[in-house]
């Protein structure tokens, strides 16, 4: 096969592929501005921007879940990237870096709704169960072992010595920290800051199980329409969840999911 | 001397440091995990809760003893390994056949798209699509193949977890694919395959004999977490799995939310059970890469 007919052949491949990874995006907008889809119609029946409409209207409280959602994660992810950032570098040149670092992939990998389901008790016991805050705190249980995991290999032999440099010169921990390090690590903040939204972002079990559906982020809202057979809203609130993450990775997506590979 | 006196304040410091980041990484990552499951097992054993009513191990027994359990933490494995399997053979399949599509500049942009989808929208889009009254049964009676909704399969809430196993595997597929690209890059694949060539190797020689073994040795660990993930997770099979066969989340919330209280201990002791083998293939997992 010559190089051309290879390069026609990708180009067709892919082609086929962006098609089938548009699909369901393209299927959720149709749903969201449709409106009487009876079977055995292969298109809605109505075509209307309502649904959207509807988002800041008082009924729906979509465009409240959406701004509740958007604070949440950026709140979840802004104090989960600089505790962890932080409490890592202790981590990873302690003695015992490896010891801890088993610790930091258990709750990594445990079911988050598991985890909640184990904690439930307390958190009712100490009051937060439905609260925002409790809500926060337990999300904070999932993305800070997260972060710990991603920036424990930030902590090299040479960022070490690049401290004592600073040190030797005569800087100070503050000083190390603004004028080196955190420039240093601009790169792998930004990717663990994006990352740690989306964990936030995408989170339902954990969400649902302490803020006992009164924290209605978006996930909860898409869940809530899909039990009241609402597939015309539940697409819309989809399309919300689904905006955001879209966005972030047109931004760049080097940033944005680089290191979840 | 001097050096003495201008170390001490810095080291000590640096102690207080480490004891606040280890205090701090304890009180979120190690605390939370050890509270919910030591309370978890306490109460499981009668020794914590409003029900309590001192050591007892006839909720382990009635866990352990009960089909239902072995058959969830069985169904729980086969939906795992099915949509993982699958994902990872056809994104190997595809990244070691065509390495070059998923470099090229539109498609290296759009195959990061189905990461954005959330696990609850891909459940509601698995529904929408392959339901009864669903979009492929409804283009199935557009092209004369069925007469009517009860004639199309039960591939949503069915006995075999077929809408959940295709659910993770959309999810699952776009990862590996990306994660293949980015390792037969990174471990010189091509240049191992044209020596390979050199050698007298075939094509399929090539791929089964030194493509295939680096990605799946180079993905492992990996593999082995995705697949946690999809053991243990929620969202998919509570919207499309059935009643009677359910998944581990699923079957531990169901029965720590029910109005029977003798179901909350056994919620818990499944929550034990769950941990006791995250833990153990964690570990496994751990040490089988220090060895490597």
């Amino acid at each position: 096969m010559s190089i051309e007919e290879q390069k026609s052949q990708i180009n067709g491949i892919s082609l086929i592929l962006i098609a089938v990874i548009l699909f369901p995006f393209a299927f959720l907008l149709m749903l969201s501005l449709g409106r009487r889809w009876a079977y055995p119609m292969l298109l809605p029946a109505e075509w209307t921007l309502d649904n959207w409409q509807a988002i800041w209207g008082g009924q729906a409280g979509l465009g409240e879940s959406l701004l509740l959602s958007l604070a949440l994660s950026l709140s979840i992810a802004t104090i989960a990237t600089a505790g962890s950032f932080w409490v890592s570098k202790q981590v990873a040149y302690h003695r015992n870096r490896q010891r801890w670092l088993v610790l930091a992939y258990l709750p990594y990998v445990f079911a988050p709704v598991i985890l909640a389901a184990c904690l439930q008790y307390f958190f009712i016991r100490w009051g937060l169960s439905g609260k925002l805050g409790g809500v926060a705190i337990a999300q904070l249980f999932i993305t800070f072992p997260y972060g710990l995991i991603f920036f424990t290999s930030f902590w090299t032999e040479r960022m070490l010595s690049l401290e004592q440099l600073i040190a030797t010169l005569g800087g100070n921990t503050w000083q190390a920290y603004t004028k080196v390090l955190l420039p240093v690590a601009k790169g792998p903040i930004l990717t663990c800051f994006f990352q740690l939204f989306l964990i936030s972002w995408f989170e339902y079990g954990l969400t649902a199980l302490i803020g006992v559906g009164k924290v209605q982020t978006l996930t909860l809202k898409v869940f809530q329409y899909i039990n009241e057979a609402n597939l015309f809203f539940a697409a819309l609130a989809s399309c919300l969840l689904v905006m955001p993450p879209i966005v972030l990775l047109w931004l760049n997506r080097r940033y944005v999911f680089s290191k979840v590979i | 001397m001097r050096t003495t006196a201008h170390r001490t304040p810095h080291t000590e410091m640096q102690k207080t440091s480490t004891y606040i980041g280890l205090g701090l990484f304890f009180a979120l990552t190690a605390f939370p995990l050890l509270l919910g499951i030591g309370y978890a097992l306490l109460f499981s054993l009668g020794l914590a809760g409003m029900l309590s009513e001192g050591f007892t191990s006839e909720h382990w027994q009635a866990v352990l003893g009960s089909e239902s359990f072995w058959e969830t933490m069985a169904f729980s494995i086969y939906v795992a390994l099915v949509s993982i399997g699958l994902a990872v053979t056809l994104a190997m399949l595809l990244v070691v056949r065509w390495p070059r599509t998923f470099e090229s500049t539109p498609l290296s942009f759009f195959i990061y798209w189905p990461l954005a989808i959330p696990a609850i929208v891909m459940a509601f889009l698995i529904f929408q699509l392959l339901s009864k009254g669903g979009a492929l049964s409804r283009l199935a009676f557009q092209l004369g193949l069925v007469d009517g909704l009860s004639q199309f399969p039960d591939w949503v809430n069915g006995q075999y977890g077929i809408g959940i196993i295709t659910a993770h595997f959309f999810m699952a597929l776009p990862f590996f694919l990306i994660l293949y690209t980015q390792m037969y890059s990174h471990e010189g694949l091509k240049g191992l395959m044209q020596q390979a060539f050199t050698l007298g190797a075939n094509r399929r020689q090539a791929a089964w004999r030194v493509a295939v073994p680096v990605l799946l040795r180079r993905s492992f660990a990996t593999v082995v977490l995705y697949f946690l993930f999809v053991m243990g997770s929620y969202e998919i099979p509570l919207l499309l799995g059935s009643q009677s066969r359910q998944m581990v989340s699923v079957l531990t919330i169901q029965k720590l939310q029910r109005f029977n209280l003798a179901d909350i201990p056994q919620a818990y002791t499944i929550s034990v059970v769950y941990s006791v083998m995250v833990v153990a293939l964690v570990l496994w997992l751990l040490g089988a890469k220090k060895q490597v």
